[in-house]
């Protein structure tokens, strides 16, 4: 197989699973299924963000919950308080978002690794906190309620099958431009610099700029996960965005592996379904369940742990050893 | 404000801070020799109280021998984590490992939940009686242990960093993995004892503060966030600038709750963090150019 | 420091090691598996059972009230089943666990409503959980009985939802009473910066002035604090007749053991509020607690019902056969739920075993007279709670356990 016809292959299949994904409904009759697969789509958004922020710009962040908590506050309060159309509504929250993720990135320029973590860390235990103390606004501990669905114009998406596709649908959008960013010019200026700044620097790439736009884009991602989640579920309360949230988001893209999308979008399904296991395996009996759930915790764990020990190099290290070594069986000469 | 005041918010900060200490100091010397941030070292602290209230109240055993009791399975856990969890995997991309503390600390509160049910527990004082009046000012007894624990801890650290020659090993691991080993140094022997001793003193910690404060299976996700974050201000160096990155964290949420306002006292602590590290990015008392990752 | 490498012995002490993992992690899953769920075992289940929900905080951080929940609910159906049920079908409650998160709530509600069909839901165990469900709840137009004592659940009214805790509504002046009588005019606030403080506190500044009292601090802490000293030397420079802290958790116990070593003298009284009415905090608080104060409903003394009422037998009964079944007392959540699934049972008997959701709705909305563990519930189309001041006592903590006030 030629690289051409590789590529080829490859766009085929992501186009293939994309329309899978979107045919889902026509199948599925189950409402609590396609909830759980909307809550997934939710995740891959955010997700997709972040595998360009941390495996291609190398940028680590502990604090996505906080963006994604910003958008859907925002879409929630402009739809169901201040009665704005939805369309607008959520292009303030994206709006809004990454504006915080670009204030947040511009200090953070100086920073690395660990301290980089904390930073964004901190910022998104402040911005719990004034979740829950912006009463007026976020509806504090209680949450926001009554938030409508998601419509334009006339038409109100008010079932979990027009839910299900509106948020797979923005999920396909992301993930195929996420993909075609990293694919491109500024793919290629991410990764100059992950390899040496000071030659990237000689190329003509400004880090600070690459830096400050993964991280504004991936922020204004989550802010898109946000809205839309909260005009899903109409209802947003502080502990939805708390650091676990942001702990487990970073898990799920670290578990996907560095410089691929394909991989954290996948890892970001698994895990997130794999919180809602106890109800997707059909046919278990009520003491399965009852186990499952009370040992969820130490199950998400052993994953976790399970994952990195075995397949260090994540979701995307597994698929590209897999292929070299398919590749040297059919040839090495083939492939440049 | 009078001085009576103004020293008790002082007390009330650096018990707090002493407390934070602890946990950064395991931060810290893990730090040093393997590069990563252990976040399953807020686990230890909570190992530490739970075992400790299992073995006086189910065992039996009189406090003197429970807190030893504790203090030691926490470190055999420690070990373990490290033998079976990160050394295998020790090549990788720090973040691998980081991930993986993560999902251990996961596992180590859900099985904590199982082992100890969900309800808070209370411990003894280590010295019952009443509270000492210090110029006007109360001061619990248990709260000198643990400012003496950690001035304990700090002191051992402290020798053993500069004059044992596990320390040596420990400070020359900490420079380079490779050149260590080239030199005859057994480094994975001593990422396992820096682990056991990070496991003892989250134990040591969480034991000293369970009568103060009683003890949950869930608290220590909380008190590992306080205890990074005293780190990373200090500066992620040796043990003082973790036990000073401590006590400056407390006394600015004690302060920040006297003056300002005690709704808005950990944000405010935050913010001072961010403002640190945004204007000084290798923290208050680290030395640039020590980055890892 | 040696240089030995145990080429050969290290490969074998990895693999005695993964295996004593593996063991250590199947005994651990087989003992989660073995352990105690009841099967409703029903003599009368001839026809299909009444299915109801849960929605409870199994785990997270309210796992210590969703536990004592499930218990109380698990034993009254056994005993409800065992008696015949209702109209000969017993009944079936599905467990779901929301992991005190909101989200997971609401998926939890779906699930209910969509996979088991169910009739109705009890829960959820916090007010942010619960008002995460309302959405689902409306949709499908099936009643919901919360134990969340939060405020806003039946505040902000909805035709579909219960609630059967003492809400701050009732507890706040029922408080400020008993203050006034004692002659108490100034005090302080320390609430908890969550849910449950912020609610707690509201409802506090609302309703002072009727009673002549002067809130003179205001203060909070965040759940997880170990140390309220700071807060309390600022309190004790206002010199406030009483400190009135609201905190459900292990900082109620900090706080009146700070509060003990700054007033020896105990010149500021310590005031609470339900959610303190946990052996843990006595237990937490050793002897500081002595002389603490809070209202709470009469489960926690029976006497206090008067020997031989009705009231008095069915907390007794429930109270001693919780004991003999978990071995341990049970506290106001268990007594909260207990109360969910006897008016969802009582309902259910007047609407008839074959009732549909908007019946069993309105049957509960007819609750009249019915004598739980928490009060006396009398719901009606505007008052989804039903329970009133008589319901509740204020007690003091003398030697260790509480005592009602006179």
């Amino acid at each position: 197989m030629s690289d051409r016809t590789r590529r080829f292959a490859q766009s085929g299949g992501a186009v293939l699973a994309a329309a899978a994904v979107l045919a889902l409904p026509l199948v599925v009759t189950d409402r609590y299924l396609l909830k759980v697969l909307t809550f997934v789509g939710l995740n891959v958004i955010i997700v997709a963000g972040m595998a360009v922020l941390f495996g291609y710009a190398g940028q680590v962040s502990l604090g996505h919950a906080a963006f994604t908590g910003i958008g859907a506050y925002t879409c929630g309060f402009l739809t169901a308080r201040a009665g704005w159309p939805w369309m607008t509504a959520v292009a303030a929250a994206v709006a809004l978002s990454a504006l915080g993720g670009l204030a947040l990135a511009l200090p953070s320029l100086r920073l690395r690794g660990h301290y980089l973590a904390m930073a964004t860390l901190g910022f998104s235990v402040i911005a719990n906190i004034v979740f829950v103390e912006a009463k007026s606004l976020t509806g504090g501990n209680d949450g926001l309620s009554g938030i409508p669905f998601a419509s334009v114009g006339p038409v109100r998406l008010d079932t979990p099958w027009s839910n299900y596709l509106l948020v797979w649908g923005a999920a396909v959008v992301v993930v195929a431009l996420v993909s075609g960013i990293v694919r491109g010019r500024p793919g290629r200026a991410m990764a100059a610099l992950q390899g040496s700044e000071m030659g990237a620097m000689a190329c003509g790439v400004d880090p600070v700029r690459v830096k400050v736009t993964a991280f504004t884009l991936s922020a204004g991602l989550a802010g898109l996960s946000g809205a839309l989640f909260a005009s899903a579920v109409g209802f947003v309360s502080p502990t939805s965005f708390a650091l676990e949230t942001s702990i487990i988001l970073l898990a799920m893209v670290v578990l996907g592996g560095t410089r691929s999308v394909a991989g954290p979008v996948l890892a970001a399904v698994a895990l997130t379904l794999l919180t809602y296991i106890d109800g997707l395996i059909p046919g278990l009996s009520k003491t399965t369940v009852a186990a499952l759930q009370d040992w969820k915790g130490d199950i998400y764990g052993v994953v976790i742990v399970g994952v990195m020990l075995f397949v260090p190099a994540g979701m995307a290290g597994l698929a590209r050893a897999w292929r070299r070594k398919s590749r040297s069986v059919t040839g090495a000469g083939e492939a440049a | 404000m009078g001085a009576a005041q103004l020293l008790q918010f002082t007390i009330a900060g650096l018990k707090n801070g002493a407390i934070y200490a602890l946990i950064a100091l395991g931060f810290t010397i893990v730090y040093a020799s393997t590069g990563i941030l252990n976040f399953a070292q807020g686990e230890f602290y909570m190992l530490g109280g739970m075992v400790a209230v299992w073995a006086l109240r189910t065992l039996g055993l009189p406090l003197l021998a429970a807190v030893p009791a504790a203090v030691l399975v926490t470190v055999g856990v420690g070990a373990l984590v490290e033998r079976l969890a990160l050394r295998p995997r020790r090549a990788e991309a720090p973040l691998v490992l980081i991930i993986i503390t993560i999902g251990v600390s996961m596992l180590l509160q859900s099985l904590a939940r199982h082992l100890f049910g969900p309800n808070e527990v209370a411990l003894p004082p280590f010295t019952a009686g009443p509270s000492i009046t210090f110029f006007g000012a109360a001061i619990e007894r248990q709260t000198l242990w643990v400012w003496g624990l950690t001035a304990v801890a700090l002191l051992v650290l402290w020798v053993l960093y500069t004059r044992t020659k596990l320390g040596l090993a420990m400070r020359a691991t900490a420079v380079s993995h490779d050149s260590s080993r080239l030199v005859g140094i057994d480094t994975a022997r001593v990422v396992m004892v820096t682990f056991a001793l990070a496991a003892a003193l989250g134990a040591l910690a969480g034991v000293a503060v369970a009568p103060l404060t009683q003890t949950a299976y869930d608290v220590g996700a909380r008190i590992g966030l306080k205890g990074f974050a005293a780190a990373i201000l200090g500066g992620l160096g040796g043990p003082v600038a973790a036990v000073a990155g401590g006590l400056v964290l407390g006394l600015t949420e004690s302060l920040s709750a006297a003056f300002i306002s005690s709704t808005y006292k950990d944000a405010i602590a935050l913010v001072v963090l961010l403002a640190v590290i945004f204007l000084k990015p290798s923290g208050l008392f680290g030395r640039a150019g020590r980055e890892k990752v | 420091m040696g240089t030995r490498r145990k080429t050969g012995a290290g490969h074998t002490f990895r693999r005695v090691m993964t295996a004593a993992l593996i063991v250590a992690l199947v005994a651990l899953s087989a003992a989660g598996c073995s352990a105690p769920t009841s099967k409703a075992s029903a003599p009368a289940a001839e026809k299909a059972p009444i299915k109801l929900g849960a929605v409870l905080s199994l785990t997270g951080t309210y796992a210590g009230l969703g536990v004592p929940e499930r218990n109380a609910i698990e034993m009254e159906v056994a005993r409800i089943n065992a008696a015949g049920g209702i109209g000969g079908r017993s009944i079936e409650v599905v467990y779901e666990d929301d992991a005190t998160d909101p989200a997971k709530a609401q998926a939890a509600t779906t699930r209910l409503i969509e996979r088991e069909g169910v009739l109705g839901i009890i829960g959820a165990t916090g007010t942010g959980q619960t008002m995460g469900m309302r959405a689902d709840i409306d949709r499908a137009g099936i009643p919901q009985v919360s134990m969340a004592g939060g405020n806003a659940v039946t505040a902000q009214f909805d035709k579909l939802v219960f609630q059967t805790p003492w809400p701050n509504r009732i507890v706040v002046p029922f408080t400020l009473d008993f203050m006034k009588k004692a002659g108490i005019t100034t005090i302080a606030l320390l609430t908890d910066s969550g849910g449950y403080g912020k609610d707690g506190r509201q409802v506090v500044l609302d309703d002072v002035a009727k009673y002549g009292v002067t809130v003179v601090a205001d203060e909070t802490f965040n759940a997880g604090d170990t140390d309220m000293t700071t807060q309390l030397t600022k309190i004790k420079a206002k010199a406030p007749q009483a400190v009135w802290m609201w905190a459900a958790g292990k900082e109620g116990a900090i706080i009146v053991k700070n509060a003990k070593d700054l007033d020896p003298s105990g010149s500021m009284r310590i005031f609470g509020a339900p959610g303190n009415g946990r052996t843990e905090f006595i237990d937490g608080a050793g002897a500081a607690a002595e002389g603490f104060t809070f209202a709470a409903g009469r489960i926690l003394a029976p006497d206090s019902y008067g020997r031989g009422t009705k009231a008095f037998k069915v907390a007794t009964d429930f109270i001693g056969r919780y004991t003999q079944k978990y071995g341990k007392a049970p506290d106001i959540f268990a007594g909260h739920a207990y109360d969910a699934i006897s008016i969802l049972a009582d309902a259910l008997k007047r609407a008839g075993s074959d009732a549909d959701s908007a019946k069993l709705r309105d049957a509960i909305e007819a609750t009249k007279g019915l004598v739980g563990v928490g009060g006396t519930f009398d719901l009606s189309a505007t008052d989804h709670n039903g329970l009133t001041a008589k319901d509740l006592v204020m007690y003091r903590i003398e030697g260790g356990v509480w005592k009602v006030v006179e």
